[in-house]
């Protein structure tokens, strides 16, 4: 894996087209997904998607080659979207970078279907997708980065720039609350 | 069987999935699923809630990557055309700074003249002097900040 990825950290230094071109193509999917559960909207996740991948060109060459791409590719769109937020100033940043002191990080307006609920009920109408929208986003972005992404935990706390412990208490009561979501939503 | 038994059965069922248990956790928690009925129905539970979670599929929008790269792409075109002009101005950067040193006598002894004629202290003479070399690197200093803010502008109105 080392070599491949020190491979890919040339090529993003030299800005390599084809290169951007095929790491857009393997990650849309993944990269889309991660942006989806963190904003709850599908226009602002294409947005990022964009957004990011301008970012990847721009500052390639801060990528060093020695961890997963991915992790990169998830700090970078991270940023975007804490960035977007502090100007719009949607919420209290505090509650986004520390839930556990507040309210987690939320979009989507209160009483009403979420646009992630929108997004992913319009796909397939299940109890399953549905329950998703009761797990708020900060306990969604982890839950997405271990078990669908399958990154380690020091992977993850790079992804947040968060200490290894708050990630962890992040993801058990995360899977807590995926668990008692699942049950509500299939019940 | 004990409360702290059933918590403990739970504490390890999270962690497994979580950051991961020993081996005698292991079996010891296997033992006490054998036996527990609840702390087995947890376990199921955990489980099939991630299956579901890991089996959940996200429509993509149809198009993203083609727009992208050619966002990228177009991206990466302005970004070679500024490239130049860039290191043009580190070129006339390197030359003033070359240019400094070898007038740097000359200068000095213009600076000591003005002092001469002026009485002005020896302190502002040197910052003068000290002035004179930060210039060039001032001005390019200056350059790519305004450029680069210009970029952070183009985004914002470009973008969202």
């Amino acid at each position: 894996m080392a070599d491949d990825t020190m491979a890919l950290a040339q090529g993003l230094k030299r800005r390599d087209p084809e290169l951007l071109d095929q790491l857009i193509e393997q990650y849309q999917y993944r990269l889309f997904r991660y942006l989806l559960y963190l904003t709850s909207s599908r226009e602002r996740a294409e947005d990022f998607f964009q957004e990011t991948w301008i970012r990847v060109l721009e500052r390639g060459h801060q990528y060093d080659g020695k961890h997963k791409f991915e992790a990169w590719l998830f700090r970078i769109a991270r940023n975007l979207v804490i960035d977007w937020q502090r100007q719009k100033k949607v919420q209290s940043l505090d509650a986004l970078i520390d839930p556990e002191e507040g309210a987690p990080m939320e979009f989507a307006a209160q009483n009403q279907p979420s646009p992630l609920h929108l997004v992913l009920t319009a796909e397939q109408k299940t109890g399953v997708h549905a329950s998703l929208d009761r797990i708020p986003t900060v306990y969604r972005e982890v839950l997405v980065l271990r078990f669908q992404e399958e990154l380690g935990l020091e992977e993850i706390a790079g992804v947040l720039s968060a200490p290894l412990s708050t990630v962890k208490s992040r993801l058990y009561r995360g899977l807590e609350a995926l668990r008692g979501a699942m049950q509500g939503g299939v019940a | 069987m004990t409360d702290n038994l059933h918590a403990r059965a739970e504490t390890l069922i999270a962690q497994e999935r979580v950051e991961g248990i020993s081996k005698a956790e292991q079996n010891w928690l296997a033992a006490h699923l054998r036996e527990c009925h609840s702390c087995a129905q947890v376990a199921q539970q955990t489980n099939d809630a991630l299956r579901s979670f890991r089996g959940m599929a996200v429509p993509l929008p149809r198009g993203l990557a083609e727009r992208t790269q050619f966002r990228v792409q177009l991206r990466a075109q302005e970004l070679r055309e500024r490239e130049p002009k860039r290191r043009l101005l580190w070129i006339m950067c390197a030359m003033s700074w070359g240019l400094g040193i070898a007038t740097a006598p000359y200068v000095w002894q213009a600076i000591e003249w003005i002092g001469e004629r002026t009485g002005a202290p020896r302190l502002v003479l040197e910052f003068g002097f000290g002035l004179w070399w930060a210039i060039p690197a001032l001005f390019a200093a200056a350059i790519v900040v305004l450029e680069n803010v210009r970029q952070a502008n183009e985004r914002d109105s470009s973008g969202r």
